[in-house]
């Protein structure tokens, strides 16, 4: 049975070797300069004080030399889609197609029963899918060390630059490609054994991957786990921007944390106005401010919204608790993969 | 069965075997082994097991002038069952009949 | 003789409509079984009952003496070819081969071997570009050499023409008499099953209308015509299965063990396609509100 599913995931096989072996070539070839140059950065043990400059520095000469600006986004772009191609392309069709051209004839009445059937075949395929998927992350892990190193030690400025819990960083670094090619491989072939025809059941799958996808950086993910709060002080550093309502004399004002001191790779939440205790303010400019405003220094702004007891608030998740929301995350998503799959079996059993 | 009684087979040759029979002309086995026992009752063929069925006795045919004699028999009945108005359907029908009940022993 | 299909009370129900109802069949081993029928009428379903590809919605059925499709036991005695001959079309024959030997234990190789090269068909050829009668006679072949105690196909013979009928049905017989394995085959074309089956069943509307063996079904049945004459007035060993009269006439397929002495019937026999006919016809058949539904000579 595993030699049967192995035969019949052939052509899906091939893609997949000859992708992957594309995308361990161009990282192999490229991968080793990039260390080089880090190494020539002199970000290796550097002093506190200037750290975050040559990080900065250091990305910026990454931006624009070779093809690096290039590679790193479309490793991701290959990662962060490579789940759902295998939902559509590995998932859908496994029970779909057999049902669409009646071959399910052929295979059940051998000596195999259903189960065992349907659980070899997802074994093998969800067992590749995960271990492929997680392969090219673990590959980009690799590669972009070096970038993602500069950035835990301050260093900003490009797209390089990526925050480890930026959602594309987070969905292609880590365990969490493994929980997404397992629930789009178990999400395809629900969906498939549901439709019983191979091209509705890959939009339908692709829809609903999409939605969810979507859904877990916006409003799931940054509430798994209870997040931190801080006030900091307005400094001419802290961006702010100021807005003219339609009313004449009233002005609203806004505050955005660039970063928390100290914690580079912390994940911003939210920020915004809040007075010493952390809650939030309104956010018409007091009228103590108007000079400020008029003066148009960000200093003179910053000392006069600090005299007024305003301060920064930050909703955060430190740094630590990467690991722990990959973990839960990745979690989530194998478990609801097992769900589908228990779906899928009762299913098949009763097919007549 | 028909070659058989042409005899084209002779005292000591083996008949094909029920699966060379059907793999020519598609036909029940059960058909064949049928005719076989029926061979075998009537004395014509004797199964060896694991040889095969052998011709043991050619039937003797009947006797060329006993079928002129019968033919011309036939011949004046079926003169005066026509004469009679009878039509070929009634004379069939009447014929089976009396097959029937003279072969019934057999049937059975 | 012990039975290879046994059932009792089967039925099969879609939403709210019945494929399948009120079948007690007990067919014997041994035999080659047709299974006859106007479109519909529930052939494919008591197929797939059998084969273990569907579950009964009420009754029993066994096979060989187990329940089909409870386990990889039961369904390696089975061998099953569905309607059009499904095939892994990107597969090649040699594929379906290595398919044959993975998925079931009793799998005989030399054999399927043996018979592809028969047949002279391509090892390497993928399955989507075979012709009609070479799909189906991979699809037999798949099904023969895993070496089942019961052949279940549906409808093998439709879509082929007549050269290629004639190759399955000479490989199906030989097969037959080869392994002496038990076939079930439906058909709604009677001159195909004359020549292969020794037992016969009628399904129409979902009910079977009769069942038995042919030889003993051509000897029960006569076709009498004669003068006019009431129906209820003749023995009760006599069954009367269709009737048609005119002012003088009558004429009567009836149904009897013993043999018709009364001399106003004239008596002849019945071919098989046209007892089917006689139990396929509004007339011959059973409504379903009749209590006795079905007919079985064992």
């Amino acid at each position: 049975m595993i030699r049967l599913s192995l035969l019949q995931l052939r052509a899906q096989a091939i893609t997949a070797a000859v992708a992957v072996s594309a995308f361990a070539v161009l990282l192999a070839a490229t991968g080793p300069h990039l260390a080089s140059m880090y190494a020539a950065s002199g970000l290796h043990g550097c002093r506190p004080a200037n750290c975050s400059q040559l990080a900065s520095n250091f990305l910026q000469q990454v931006d624009s030399t070779g093809p690096y600006a290039t590679v790193s986004p479309l490793s991701i772009a290959l990662i962060a889609f490579t789940p759902a191609v295998i939902g559509l392309f590995w998932g859908a069709p496994l029970i779909a197609r057999e049902l669409e051209t009646g071959t399910f004839d052929l295979a059940w009445s051998q000596s195999v029963t259903r189960t065992r059937w349907l659980a070899v075949k997802l074994a093998v395929g969800g067992l590749a899918a995960m271990t492929i998927t997680e392969a090219l992350s673990l590959l980009f892990t690799w590669w972009a060390a070096p970038l993602n190193r500069a950035v835990g030690q301050g260093g900003s400025g490009n797209s390089l630059a990526m925050n480890q819990f930026n959602p594309l960083a987070f969905a292609t670094h880590g365990i969490t490609p493994l929980g997404y090619a397992a629930f789009a491989f178990a999400l395809g072939v629900t969906v498939g054994a549901v439709i019983r025809h191979t091209g509705p059941a890959m939009a339908v799958t692709l829809a609903i991957f999409a939605a969810v996808q979507i859904a877990m950086p916006l409003w799931i993910r940054p509430n798994l786990l209870p997040a931190s709060h801080t006030t900091s002080t307005i400094t001419d550093d802290t961006p702010s921007s100021l807005r003219r309502t339609d009313s004449p004399h009233i002005i609203t004002y806004t505050l955005a944390a660039g970063g928390l001191p100290g914690q580079p790779e912390a994940w911003i939440q939210s920020s915004g106005a809040t007075d010493t205790k952390g809650h939030p303010v309104s956010t018409v400019l007091p009228s103590a401010c108007s000079a400020a405003r008029g003066s148009g220094s960000s200093e003179d702004l910053a000392k006069c919204l600090t005299s007024q007891g305003i301060r920064l608030g930050v909703t955060y998740q430190p740094a630590s608790r990467y690991w722990p929301l990959q973990g839960a995350e990745t979690g989530i998503f194998l478990v609801l993969s097992l769900v589908l799959i228990g779906y899928c079996f009762r299913r098949i059993s009763r097919l007549p | 069965m028909n070659s058989r009684r042409m005899g084209m087979l002779e005292v000591g040759e083996r008949l094909p075997t029920a699966q060379q029979v059907v793999a020519e002309l598609a036909i029940n086995p059960n058909t064949v082994h049928k005719a076989y026992r029926e061979l075998e009752r009537e004395g014509l063929v004797r199964a060896r097991p694991g040889l095969g069925t052998f011709v043991i006795r050619v039937p003797s045919g009947v006797d060329p002038a006993a079928r002129s004699r019968f033919l011309a028999e036939l011949t004046g009945w079926l003169r005066s069952a026509r004469a009679a108005g009878l039509g070929p359907d009634d004379i069939e029908a009447i014929y089976r009949t009396g097959l029937r009940s003279c072969f019934a022993e057999r049937v059975a | 003789m012990s039975a290879v299909i046994e059932t009792s009370g089967l039925g099969r129900q879609y939403r709210r409509k019945w494929a399948l109802r009120d079948c007690t069949l007990a067919i014997p081993e041994g035999h080659v079984v047709g299974l006859v029928g106007p479109n519909g009428a529930g052939k494919t379903t008591l197929l797939r009952l059998a084969a273990g590809m569907l579950a009964p919605t009420c009754g029993a059925i066994t096979v060989l003496g187990d329940r089909p499709g409870a386990g990889p036991a039961e369904l390696a005695q089975i061998g099953f070819v569905a309607q059009d001959t499904p095939v892994y079309v990107r597969m090649t024959v040699a594929d379906h081969l290595r398919l044959g030997g993975w998925l079931n234990p009793g799998w005989d190789d030399a054999l399927a071997r043996q018979r592809i090269g028969q047949l002279g068909l391509d090892s390497k050829q993928r399955a989507g570009s075979l012709s009609g009668g070479q799909r189906a006679q991979l699809a037999l072949t798949l099904a023969l050499a895993k070496r089942p105690g019961l052949l279940i196909l549906d409808e093998p013979l439709a879509s082929l023409d007549p050269l290629a009928r004639r190759e399955f049905l000479q490989v199906l017989m030989e097969a037959v008499a080869a392994q002496g394995l038990s076939v079930v085959l439906s058909s709604h074309l009677v001159a195909d099953l004359q020549r292969v089956c020794d037992y016969l069943i009628v399904l129409v509307a979902s009910r079977v209308q009769i069942a038995g063996e042919v030889s003993d079904l051509l000897d029960s049945h006569h076709r009498l015509s004669g003068p006019l004459r009431e129906p209820r007035s003749l023995p009760a060993s006599q069954k009367v299965i269709t009737e048609s009269h005119t002012d003088k006439q009558s004429r009567l397929l009836i149904r009897t063990d013993e043999p018709v002495l009364d001399p106003s019937w004239t008596v002849k026999p019945i071919s098989l396609e046209d007892l089917v006919l006689a139990y396929m016809s509004p007339v011959g058949n059973n409504a379903p509100a009749k209590p006795q539904a079905l007919r079985v000579v064992s």
